[in-house]
C-alpha cells in the first residue's frame, strides 16, 4: 500500500524515530478505520489520512513534553545555504555544489533537521520534502490558508537550511 | 506572443520559492523565466535553491519503509473489524 508508506516517511521525519513511526501509522490507520465515516467522499484522501497521521505525531511530541519554540527568523539570511557553501570555497568545485554539500549529511541527520524546526514549520516541511505536496494540499492537510502554508514553508526552509549546514561543518569537524 | 515586462533581480527572487513551487501565475512565470535566462547570478541562486530540495527529497524518498508494515496494519485493521462486527 504506498500510501502507508509515505504515511510512515511522513511520521519518521515527524517523530524522528523509526520505530515510533511505525507504532504512529497503525496507530492512525485504526483511526481512520473507526472515523471513515467523518470522511466526505470527493474530497482528498490523502490529505484526509494525512492529517491524521500529522495530529498522532502532534500528540507523541506533546506526551514527550516538547515546548513549542521560538525561532528569530531575522538571523536566517536568504539563500542561507548558497551563502555558506560560496563562503567555504565549495561552489567553485563541482558543476552541482548543492548535491555535493548534502552528500555530507546522512538521511538521519536531515530528519533530525526537520524534527528540530517548530511545530508549524516541521510539518509544512516534511509535507513539501517527503510527499512533494502542493501548497493547495498541505493547506487541506494542515486546515489552514494557502497563504500561511506559503510562508510557513519559506520560513522553514530558510531554518531548515541553517540546521543544515551545522550538520555539514559538525561533520567536518 | 508579447515578450513578458522585465523583472528586477529583488522582484524575482521574491517569488523565487514559488516559481520552484509551480506556484506563480504563467506570466509571472514567463517574467521570471525571461530574468533566468540574462542574470547569471539569478541563474545561479535559482539552480541552487532548486537542486537543494531535489537532493533532499531525493533522499527523503529513499529512506526504507518496514516490509511487514502493510501486513501489521492490514492485521489490525482486520481485528478492529471483528470486534466491531
Amino acid at each position: 500500500m504506498p500510501l502507508l508508506g509515505a504515511a510512515y516517511r511522513l511520521a519518521a521525519n515527524l517523530v524522528a524515530d523509526r520505530a515510533e513511526a511505525e507504532d504512529v501509522v497503525q496507530e492512525a490507520s485504526l483511526l481512520a478505520f473507526r472515523a471513515f465515516d467523518s470522511f466526505e467522499p470527493g474530497t482528498n484522501f490523502r490529505a484526509w489520512f494525512f492529517r491524521i497521521v500529522t495530529n498522532c505525531c502532534y500528540a507523541r511530541h506533546r506526551q514527550r513534553g516538547r515546548r513549542p519554540q521560538t525561532v528569530d527568523f531575522d538571523d536566517v539570511p536568504d539563500l542561507y545555504l548558497f551563502q555558506m557553501t560560496q563562503g567555504a570555497g565549495l561552489y567553485a568545485d563541482t558543476a552541482d555544489p548543492a548535491a555535493a554539500v548534502l552528500v555530507k549529511i546522512g538521511v538521519d541527520q536531515i530528519i533530525m533537521a526537520i524534527d528540530a524546526l517548530p511545530e508549524e514549520y516541521r510539518t509544512a516541511a516534511a509535507l513539501y520534502f517527503v510527499e512533494e505536496f502542493t501548497y493547495e494540499e498541505i493547506a487541506e492537510t494542515l486546515n489552514c490558508p494557502v497563504g500561511t502554508v506559503r510562508s510557513r514553508l519559506h520560513r522553514g526552509r530558510k531554518l531548515l537550511q541553517k540546521a543544515l549546514w551545522a550538520m555539514v561543518e559538525e561533520n567536518h569537524n | 506572443m508579447s515578450t513578458p515586462t522585465p523583472l528586477t533581480c529583488a522582484e524575482t527572487f521574491r517569488r523565487l520559492d514559488d516559481y520552484i513551487d509551480r506556484a506563480l501565475p504563467l506570466d509571472e512565470r514567463r517574467q521570471v523565466e525571461a530574468h533566468l535566462a540574462d542574470c547569471l547570478v539569478c541563474a545561479r541562486e535559482y539552480r541552487f535553491e532548486q537542486s537543494v530540495i531535489d537532493n533532499l527529497r531525493g533522499v527523503l524518498r529513499r529512506l526504507d519503509v518496514p516490509p511487514d508494515l502493510s501486513r501489521k496494519v492490514a492485521e489490525q485493521l482486520e481485528a478492529a473489524k471483528n470486534k466491531g462486527s
